[in-house]
Parts: C-alpha cells; sequence; structure tokens
C-alpha cells in the first residue's frame, strides 16, 4: 500500500514537473549544464588521424584509424566534497575522435564545483540492471563498441598501422579493444580530477576541457610494444595493463 | 506476508507534450490520463530452491511486461529475415531447446556452432550461455539478435521496426507506464518473460519438497549413484554449481571451441564449458555444448569410456590408474537414468503461460 502511495505521488509529481517553468519566483537559482570536451592528444599536441606519424617509447612508428572510448558513471564533486551523481543512466557517453567528443551534461544543481569523477568504459556492478544503462547499447553497437558475441562493452578501440625501427617498410596493423572479460577481469577504471572551482548556474553553461594524451595508452604505468603483440583484446594479461594506462591518460586542461 | 499490490500506470505524456507545436492532425484530442491496471506477477522462489540470482526488485515482472516479453520472443522481426525468433530454437515442449538440429540453426539455414540450451529457472544463474560470456540475463539476447548465424539482425534495426509496428508502441507503453520503445524497455521484458520459466514441479521437487510422490527403488538407487558420482559438479537441487569445466569431450575438430578461454582469455580455461543443470534432461536432448552426443545412455557410456585426457581435464576424472572416466556398471547407468527422469516436469512444458499459442 505504501509504495501504492509513493507511485501515485510520484506520478504526481510528473505532474506538477510539467508546469513547474510556468511559476515565477525560484528561491534559488536553477541548475545548470556543463559541457565535458574531450580532447585527443598525443605528448600535448592535439591528434591527427593517419597518415600522420608518431613514435611511442618502444621506438615504434605508429598511425591512428580509430580512436573511441566510453564514459560513464559522471560525478561532480563540490567545494564541500560533497558529491553530486549525474543520472547513471544518461551519463555512458561515446568519445569519438571521428564524431562526438563532447559529454554534454544538463540540470546540475547550481551550486560550486571543484572536481570531477568519471568511469573509464563501463561498471559491471552498475550494468546493466540500473535503469536506462540498457539504452546506450544501439549507440555502442552502432559504433562498434559492442562485443555482441559476449554482449560486453569494448571500453576502448584503437586501431592502426605501425612499423619499427629495425623495419621502416614492413607496416603492420595494430588492435587493442578492451573491455571487462565476462565476469572474471573487470578493466572498469575510476578517474578523479581535480579542477579551479567552477560555478555552475542556469545562468550560463559551463565547459571544461579535458585531455586524452593517446601516447600514455603504450606509455605509462606499464609500456607496452606494438611489435611485442599487436592485437590485443581478451588478454588477461595486457588488457588490464591498457586499461591501466588509459585511466592515466586523462587530465583538465585550464 | 504477501504484498498484493497495483502500479497504475498513467499515460501522462500528452498532458506535458500540450504546449509543444507540433500540429500533427492525429495527436489525441482526449486530454484525459488514459489508467491501465498492469499487476504485479507472483514470482516465487520455489521452497527447494535457492535464492534468485535476477535482480526481482529492479525489473519486477508485471502482467503487461510479461505479454510484452512473450511476444518479442516469438516474433520473428527480432531477426533480419522476419523468421527466425528466439521462440524458433527455444522450444517449450523441449524444455525451449531445439531438437531437430545438433547445434543451432539460424537465418538463411546458417549453422551455429553450440546447442540450443534450454531456458528454464534463468533467475538462479550467475552467467548465461555455455562458456558464460554473457553476465547478464538482461543483457544475453544481444547475442542471439546480433550472432550472423543465429537472428543477424543488429538492436538498432530492431528498435526501429518494433518502433514502426502497429502494436508495440502501445504494448510498450502499458507494459513500462509511458511512451518509448527503448532497449532497456526490449531487453527488460524478455528478461521479465524468462526469469518467470521457473521449472519446480518435477517428481524430484515434490519428493525434495516432501509432497506426495514416491521414489521407486529404482529412483532411489539413482539418486544414490547420482550424489556419489555426480553430485561434486552437477551440484544442488538445480544440479549445478554453475563452474566451468572440462568434462573430457574430444575436441571437434571442425568448430575447435575453447569454451571458457573465449570470455577469460586464460589457457586454464581452454576448452572448459558450464556445468549444465539437468532439469528436464530427458527431453533436451541432444546432449553437450555441441549436441554430439543423442542419448542418456550415450552421456553415461561418453563418462565411463568416452572421454579424453588434455591439461584442464577435471581432476575427478582421473583414474589412479592413469585412465580417465567414471566408474559406472551397467546397472547403475540404467539406475542413473530413472533419477534423471525424474527431473521432467510436464507442467512447465505444459504452462499455457509460456506457450506461443
Ligand atoms: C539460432 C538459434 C537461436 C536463436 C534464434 C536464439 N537462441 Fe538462445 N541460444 C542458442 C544457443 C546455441 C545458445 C547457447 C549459446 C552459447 O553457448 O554460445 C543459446 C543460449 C541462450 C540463453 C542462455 C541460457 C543459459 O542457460 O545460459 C538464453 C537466455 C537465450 N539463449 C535466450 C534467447 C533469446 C531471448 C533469444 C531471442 C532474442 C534467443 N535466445 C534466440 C540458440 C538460439
Ligand atoms: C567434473 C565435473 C562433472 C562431473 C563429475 C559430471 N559432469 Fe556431467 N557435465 C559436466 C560438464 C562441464 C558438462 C558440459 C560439457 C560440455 O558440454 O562441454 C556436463 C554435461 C553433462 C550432460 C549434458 C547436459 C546437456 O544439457 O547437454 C549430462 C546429461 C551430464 N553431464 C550428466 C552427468 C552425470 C549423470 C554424471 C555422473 C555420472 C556427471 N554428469 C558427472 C561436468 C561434470
Amino acid at each position: 500500500m505504501r509504495k501504492y502511495i509513493a507511485l501515485l505521488a510520484g506520478v504526481a509529481i510528473l505532474f506538477t514537473a510539467c508546469n513547474n517553468n510556468d511559476e515565477p519566483g525560484n528561491i534559488i537559482s536553477d541548475p545548470g549544464s556543463l559541457n565535458l570536451v574531450f580532447e585527443n592528444t598525443v605528448d600535448g599536441t592535439p591528434l591527427a588521424m593517419a597518415p600522420v606519424t608518431y613514435t611511442n617509447s618502444s621506438n615504434e612508428t605508429y598511425t591512428i584509424n580509430e580512436l573511441k572510448y566510453i564514459i560513464s558513471n559522471i560525478t561532480l564533486i563540490k567545494t564541500d566534497n560533497t558529491e553530486y551523481i549525474y543520472p547513471v543512466e544518461n551519463s555512458y557517453f561515446l568519445i569519438n575522435e571521428d564524431g562526438s567528443k563532447t559529454a554534454n551534461l544538463s540540470d546540475i544543481p547550481a551550486d560550486t564545483y571543484k572536481g570531477i569523477k568519471f568511469g573509464f568504459g563501463v561498471d559491471p556492478t552498475k550494468y546493466p540492471i540500473e535503469s536506462g544503462t540498457l539504452n546506450f547499447i544501439p549507440l555502442a553497437e552502432e559504433a562498434g563498441m559492442l562485443w555482441t558475441w559476449s554482449a560486453g562493452y569494448k571500453f576502448l578501440k584503437f586501431e592502426g598501422d605501425f612499423t619499427d625501427a629495425t623495419n621502416p617498410d614492413d607496416v603492420t596493423p595494430f588492435l587493442y579493444h578492451v573491455g571487462s572479460h565476462g565476469a572474471n577481469l573487470d578493466n572498469y577504471k575510476e578517474v578523479t580530477l581535480t579542477l579551479n572551482e567552477f560555478q555552475i548556474s542556469g545562468e550560463n553553461t559551463m565547459s571544461k576541457t579535458i585531455q586524452f594524451d593517446v601516447a600514455k595508452i603504450f606509455d605509462s604505468v606499464h609500456t607496452l610494444s606494438l611489435e611485442e603483440k599487436n592485437e590485443i583484446m581478451v588478454d588477461p594479461e595486457n588488457a588490464p595493463k591498457i586499461a591501466e594506462n588509459t585511466s592515466t591518460a586523462f587530465s583538465i586542461i585550464e | 506476508m504477501k504484498i498484493a499490490y497495483y502500479f497504475i500506470l498513467i499515460l501522462f505524456c500528452w498532458s506535458c507534450s500540450s504546449d509543444a507545436s507540433d500540429g500533427d492532425a492525429t495527436t489525441p484530442t482526449d486530454d484525459d490520463a488514459m489508467t491501465v491496471t498492469n499487476p504485479l506477477l507472483d514470482f516465487t522462489v520455489p521452497s527447494n530452491f535457492p535464492d534468485a540470482t535476477y535482480s526481482i526488485a529492479q525489473n519486477p515482472p508485471t502482467e503487461k511486461g510479461f505479454e510484452l516479453g512473450k511476444k518479442l520472443f516469438y516474433d520473428g522481426q527480432l531477426a533480419s529475415d522476419g523468421v527466425v525468433s528466439c521462440g524458433f530454437c527455444h522450444i517449450q515442449s523441449f524444455s525451449f531447446t531445439h531438437h531437430t538440429h545438433i547445434t543451432s540453426h539460424g537465418v538463411d539455414g546458417q549453422i551455429g556452432t553450440r546447442n540450443a540450451q534450454p531456458l528454464h529457472n534463468l533467475a538462479f544463474m550467475n552467467e548465461f550461455t555455455w562458456d558464460g560470456a554473457a553476465t547478464f540475463l538482461d543483457t544475453q539476447p544481444i547475442i542471439p539478435i546480433t550472432a550472423e548465424v543465429e537472428m543477424n539482425e543488429t538492436v538498432s534495426n530492431v528498435l526501429s521496426k518494433l518502433s514502426a509496428d502497429d502494436d508495440y508502441p502501445t504494448l510498450f507503453a502499458e507494459a513500462f507506464g509511458s511512451e518509448g520503445v527503448s532497449a532497456d524497455r526490449m531487453f527488460k521484458a524478455l528478461s521479465q518473460f524468462m526469469v518467470m520459466m521457473v521449472s519446480a514441479n518435477s517428481k524430484y521437487d515434490k519428493w525434495e519438497r516432501g509432497e506426495a510422490v514416491t521414489f521407486t527403488d529404482q529412483e532411489h538407487a539413482g539418486r544414490a549413484v547420482f550424489n556419489t558420482k555426480c553430485a561434486s559438479c552437477h551440484a544442488g537441487t538445480l544440479q549445478t554449481d554453475q563452474s566451468y569445466r572440462n568434462n573430457g569431450l574430444p575436441i571437434d575438430p571442425v568448430y575447435n571451441d575453447i569454451g571458457r578461454e573465449r570470455v577469460t582469455g586464460l589457457s586454464t580455461d581452454n576448452r572448459k564449458f558450464k556445468v549444465p543443470s539437468l532439469r528436464n534432461i530427458e527431453i533436451t536432448f541432444p546432449y553437450m555444448h555441441d549436441g554430439r552426443l543423442g542419448t542418456l545412455e550415450d552421456v553415461l557410456d561418453f563418462y565411463t569410456d568416452g572421454m579424453v585426457d588434455s591439461p584442464t581435464l577435471d581432476d575427478q576424472f582421473r583414474r589412479p590408474d592413469g585412465t580417465f572416466g567414471l566408474d559406472i556398471s551397467p546397472e547403475e547407468k540404467v539406475q542413473l537414468i530413472a533419477f534423471l527422469k525424474t527431473l521432467t516436469d510436464n507442467d512447465f512444458i505444459e504452462d499455457r503461460r509460456f506457450a506461443e499459442f
């Protein structure tokens, strides 16, 4: 019975919510919007796709044909260290070098914030049971970010060609597809970034640039050589290294 | 105490969008909220069962959700050829498996590499498919929908077909309380249908619950053999400890199925498959992940004489003398089969709620 009443109340709120915008005299500032713009770079310079070449620390020269990754579970940290958890069902974003690189967040409570937390990939504890997260599937599917054979997400899709220093004419494709391995291995990573204090309010849309340093995929906590392994997908040894490296690739530009 | 309550689902969307400037002539003129009652279905865990693993609270089956899930399950629109529905490979009278083919057949008669699994008691499983590739029941249907050898479709395309359909938009709204055909709702409706498929009324269940049935001497003897020789893997009421193991099947060079290794990438998981529940086993032939064994006699002959060695072969099958297999006498085989047949649940396979027609 209690649930029944709660539901009716919920419906009632929905009805009034529809009319809310007509009502004058709001007490505090309206919620605001925040655009997170992801800027893919290599060692600090904006990324360019093939034929532009880059070199990793293993002295391998590579070009990039595809770079996509999934961002999720966005949380904003207020100056008093309390957190605003962005609605999970709306917090899944595909960042595609050849497509959208922005996560548009709206309806954020007006406040002063100083940090942001987000997930690289898809959190296995939140997926897919929490309402709405399954709605990311068609988009991920169209972008080739779904391992359809296992009904799991690819967190990172990074592909291109490379040559090593000793064999400059021998161009070989490389492919990194990283996701979780069923319930066996979780490659989801949480990233926390600290920002200068900023204000969210209904008056203007805030924009923040998050740099993603592609070079770190190869060289960060771990060093990955393409010559050693140029195809990494369900690889319990290397996939976690890539996930760990990737989680260090994000930084704030202010 | 059982709480019976109702969702009052109110389609309120028009009242919200009435200020929008769509002068569509077909916009309903009646602004009154339309009310549909959508009772929750009674999902009860049988008293001899373990707790459900599926989060019923997050996706409680309702009458309309179940009906929608059932329609989707039997609808060829989920496949690229408009014909191969889930029910094409999962046939109720065989406890939702497929008989006429050893491995499954999909769109354009394409042949899969694995034997369609029965669908029953899914609400109690941790992972799905023979290698546990799917970690959630809600997402499992992505696999058949998109597999070339199964339904050969895309989720996006299925959603466009459903949105353009005459009936689905209304059915989605009735099931979920507001307008909208979405992936989330489609998968949840399918889960609501599948979660309700509880098979718990076999002779064995009744015996376990102390209801008025008696096991024959053979059935009793078979149960005792089962408990000593099989129940270490086929454990508990559902006859599975839900682990992945190599039971010594010779590798089939055509499929070269690496089993659980596909999911984990670990060579220690090579050729391991999920220990299957043996419920309704009498009617879910052919047996094993690739359906290579036709009868229960074949299965038991395999367990005694058909195994081959490989690095991941389960230790339980290694005999002290260096050979492999289980020691089961011909008499024990007859007893075992008698016991296995007590796992058949005719109420389930005849349950009209799940029937296509
Ligand atoms: C072409 C035949 C075919 C079709 C069509 C098909 N399936 Fe299956 N199903 C299979 C096979 C084969 C397996 C085992 C797959 C594996 O192990 O890789 C399976 C496994 C499953 C499982 C896992 C059962 C368990 O115990 O782990 C579920 C759930 C399932 N199917 C549901 C569905 C649903 C829902 C649909 C429709 C969207 C569907 N299937 C369509 C053949 C099919
Ligand atoms: C060490 C663990 C283990 C033991 C012991 C074991 N099994 Fe199995 N059983 C499995 C596994 C794993 C499979 C699936 C193998 C596959 O398909 O590759 C299986 C498959 C089966 C199947 C086929 C089920 C289907 O749906 O196709 C039957 C029937 C079966 N076992 C019966 C028995 C009986 C009866 C015994 C005892 C005499 C027994 N098993 C002992 C692990 C075991």
